[in-house]
């Protein structure tokens, strides 16, 4: 089972991004977007083409610096926090193409995530494979456990690179899920997956919820995110035009017009 | 203080020669996207075929043409036989940047006994001098920095003015959008690699020219300076080299007089570093060209 | 066959290996295309040729060259070594961080240039063009080293150095560290996105590189007793590039593989061909073109080199009956 630290007090929001901007050669992709993510539950955020999402899921991530804003994880203000720090504090995030560590085995991929790993520094792989190899037969243990949960164990050996577009989805999350992530940034999850697998990787965000876990996803598909989200932001030319749920969204003439269809 | 006037004169033709080359060079990037490590190999064998036709007795400027030409079917044929089926594949930048490498060691070694490790240099006997208010040149350098501006003017023309050039600047731009727009992109990177080329090769001749002498070694100089100009001004942006090309052209002959003339090179690298350090996008920037990941 | 031709194959061999572990820790395992390499084994030569050398009056006055302080074996191979690691600092802090992949490639190559143009230049630094000569070698004071048993024991000395170079370069392959060099060679962005620090990994392998690639300088420039600028020209890191391409990228095994078989091999059969056939310096560039044909011809046709890199199967895997193999460059 999946164990998630200690959850935070339920009204204060995991992450809260105030007045975000993010311009680059005069485009203003990001102009300025606030929102608070609450914790434990799944929060969608959608728009049409070109609205930001993506670059601002980035921002949060760290993976592109943002011009201006301020980003609070947890009580803690890590706008200034380079992308792998953020990362190993339980901001994860993943990505809209496959980014599978291709010539890695499924099982290294997972692996590879794993912090606490003696080996995992110079110094320890210099030690030699006594010093690390109790801390690499516990993570073995845990990877094999998620690889079961998530139905690719008869994969563990294969590289990364071989396999389908929705297992690569599969071994982002679990890789993401090593990390024991607090929050995790999903980009697209589903795109360019099967319909089984899209159904599939539902059901494990929906348990993953269940066990705490907060999950910020852009998301296309309408649908799936009436399904799955709690609640969802609308963003459209960078800027946040609105929040709640699917429900009082619909009722809202200028998302509507903007947006949705039906 | 003479030395600093003389030495503006000879940062003059510096520029020229430079921009000429980091010209060809920056739309090659622009267009395929790869760094032509081989660029300088191809300029020192044109700057041969024009020593090999001056020694036969025939004008330097006709050898100038000859090396132009020979510029343009080495490159366009460098692309079609090695570079683009090397691209086709799939091969990432990094693989292209050895991939040129390993092009240029075969050039400059299939030379070296053809054309031995001795400098040579052209014979001309009709230049004089100019001076002009303690710049003092000679007539054959004057020329450079007149053949220099037209090819210029030329250049910019071409990109402006012509289909072909806006060709050229789709493909540059988005290679996918520009097909699909029914641009022959083909035909488009074919005529990329004829037209630098054909600049590749006239450079090489203009920098033996200006200089005492050259061998096959002078390769590594060539593209090191070209790169640099290029990077400077942009990767990608033609524009961009002129100008880099004027200021390293100018720095370089600057430092030269108060330092050494042996680190004329090392100054050009110092640029080079400190623009990919500091500002690696160079000074006109511009989307496509340098923010894809490497 | 006489000692001596036997103990300079064995030596170079050892030297080349030695050279290639480093190369394709940075290189095959870590992605850092390195085509300064050749300057840190330089690096470690000039360093271990100033420390073991008399003061630049001696013999005659020849050479210029700052230090000569005649220290015994170990300290000018240690120093050597220390030196590597010392200069990939700087130029692995400035290369190392922003720039993008080809980018690095292109400035550490035009690096190795200038590096060679300037020490060639500057005269009162390292002797110039000419270089240092008549360096000692070690231990040279207690044996004679015009013997065999000198040969004898320079194998051993290197040998012993492959070993331990294997060892502690192989626990870094093949250890958790090793697997996450690998996952940032594979996709940096998705290594940053699970917590790796790209900047710290890459500095650290450029580091260790360079201390291997100092300690090969050193033992090779007290076998060969000289070295100068045109030792190391830049193509030489070329030559190194084309054995771990051709050898296999990202395994050790492989790394050995290509020393046997492109500097080693390569020298070795093309020392049978008489130098006197064509042009002067014919055989050596055709020696050059034929590296450019051999890098060219495995990137296209086998990029993973004799030895892929293998992958890894851990213990209670389960059996797969399609064993398939991610192909790329």
């Amino acid at each position: 089972m999946l164990a998630v630290p200690e959850a935070p007090a339920a009204e204060r929001p995991l992450l809260v991004a105030s007045d975000i901007h993010r311009h680059f050669e005069g485009l203003h992709a990001v102009d300025g977007v606030s929102i608070d993510v609450a914790p434990g539950k799944i929060t969608g955020l959608i728009g049409p083409n070109g609205a930001g999402k993506s670059t601002f899921l980035a921002v949060l991530a760290g993976t592109l610096p943002g011009s201006s804003g301020d980003i609070v994880f947890d009580g803690q203000d890590v706008t200034a926090w380079p992308a792998y720090k953020r990362a190993r504090h339980g901001l994860v995030r993943t990505f809209q193409l496959p980014s599978e560590f291709a010539r890695l085995t499924v099982l290294e991929n997972l692996l590879v995530a794993a912090p606490h790993n003696k080996g995992d520094s110079l110094f320890g792989a210099l030690m030699g494979k006594r010093y690390w190899i109790g801390d690499e037969r516990r993570l073995v243990d845990e990877a094999r456990v998620l690889l079961n949960r998530f139905g690719m164990s008869a994969k563990e050996s294969d590289y990364a690179g071989n396999m389908s577009g929705g297992q690569k989805r599969l071994i982002e999350i679990m890789r993401a899920l090593m990390l024991r992530p607090r929050l995790l940034l999903l980009d697209e999850p589903m795109s360019g997956v099967h319909p089984k697998i899209v159904l599939e990787i539902q059901h494990y965000l929906q348990d993953l919820r269940a066990e705490g876990l907060t999950i910020l996803m852009v998301e296309h598909e309408l649908h799936m995110v009436e399904r799955l989200c709690d609640s969802v932001v609308v963003m459209a030319q960078g800027k946040v035009i609105g929040s709640g749920t699917m429900a009082t969204l619909r009722r809202q003439r200028e998302i509507v017009d903007a947006y949705l269809v039906g | 203080m003479d030395l600093y006037v003389a030495a503006f004169g000879f940062g003059l033709v510096s520029m020229s020669v430079i921009a000429i080359a980091a010209v060809g060079f920056t739309m090659q990037f622009g267009i395929t996207n790869m760094i032509n490590l081989a660029y300088g190999e191809v300029m020192i064998s044109s700057a041969y075929v024009a020593y090999y036709l001056n020694k036969a007795g025939i004008s330097i400027w006709i050898g100038m043409i000859a090396g132009a030409l020979f510029g343009a079917v080495f490159s366009f044929l460098l692309n079609r036989i090695v570079y683009a089926p090397f691209l086709r594949k799939g091969t990432s930048h990094i693989g292209m940047v050895i991939v040129s490498l390993a092009v240029s060691l075969m050039i400059a070694n299939l030379l070296l006994p053809i054309v031995g490790y001795y400098n040579v240099s052209y014979q001309d006997t009709t230049g004089g001098l100019i001076r002009a208010g303690g710049i003092v040149l000679t007539t054959n350098q004057i020329a450079i920095i007149g053949i220099a501006v037209v090819l210029m003017l030329l250049i910019h023309g071409l990109l402006r003015y012509t289909r072909l050039g806006k060709a050229m600047r789709a493909t540059a731009a988005n290679p996918t959008l520009a097909r699909n727009c029914g641009i022959p992109t083909q035909r488009v990177v074919d005529a990329v690699w004829l037209i630098t080329g054909a600049l590749c090769g006239l450079a090489g001749v203009v920098a033996a020219m200006n200089s005492d002498s050259f061998a096959i070694a002078n390769g590594a100089g060539f593209l090191i300076t070209a790169l640099a100009a290029a990077v400077l001004g942009g990767a990608g942006q033609p524009y961009g080299a002129m100008i880099g090309a004027v200021i390293i052209g100018m720095v370089t002959e600057l430092s030269a007089a108060a330092w050494a003339p042996e680190y004329k090179e090392v100054v050009a690298f110092g640029i080079l570093v400190a623009v990919m350090v500091l500002r690696p996008q160079g000074l006109l920037a511009k989307r496509g060209a340098l923010a894809a990941a490497g | 066959m006489n000692t001596y031709y036997a103990a300079n194959l064995l030596i170079y061999a050892g030297v080349d290996i030695i050279a290639l572990l480093a190369l394709n820790l940075q290189f095959g395992v870590s992605g850092i295309v390195n085509f300064s390499f050749i300057v840190f084994q330089a690096a470690g030569a000039y360093t271990a040729a100033v420390l073991s050398l008399p003061p630049d009056s001696a013999n005659g006055g020849f050479q210029i060259y700052f230090g000569g302080y005649q220290l015994p074996f170990p300290l000018p191979w240690l120093g050597g070594a220390v030196a590597g690691g010392l200069l990939s600092i700087p130029v692995g802090l400035v290369v190392l961080r922003k720039l993008r992949s080809d980018y690095q490639a292109i400035a550490l190559l035009v690096l190795s240039i200038i590096t060679n143009e300037v020490i060639t230049n500057a005269r009162p630094l390292l002797n110039g063009a000419a270089g240092l000569a008549l360096v000692p070698p070690p231990l040279s004071d207690q044996i004679d080293p015009n013997t065999s048993s000198y040969q004898y024991f320079y194998v051993g000395l290197t040998a012993v150095c492959v070993v331990l170079v294997f060892v502690l370069v192989n626990r870094v392959v093949n250890s958790p560290y090793g697997r996450s060099l690998r996952a940032m060679r594979e996709r940096e962005i998705a290594a940053v996105a699970i917590g790796k620090n790209p900047v710290q990994l890459k500095l650290t392998v450029f580091i260790v590189g360079g201390v291997i690639a100092g300690l090969s300088g050193a033992i090779l420039v007290g076998f060969i007793q000289l070295w100068a600028p045109s030792v190391w020209l830049y193509p030489e890191t070329i030559i190194l590039f084309a054995a771990i391409i051709v050898g296999g990228r990202g395994n050790n095994v492989g790394a050995i593989l290509g020393a046997l078989l492109v500097p080693v091999g390569f020298e070795e059969v093309t020392r049978f061909i008489p130098t006197t056939i064509g042009p002067p310096g014919l055989i050596p560039a055709l020696q050059w073109v034929a590296i450019g044909l051999l890098i060219i011809g495995f990137l296209w046709f086998r990029p993973d080199g004799v030895r892929p890199e293998p992958r890894h199967v851990f213990d209670g895997a389960p059996v797969l009956e399609d064993v398939d193999h991610a192909r790329g460059t």
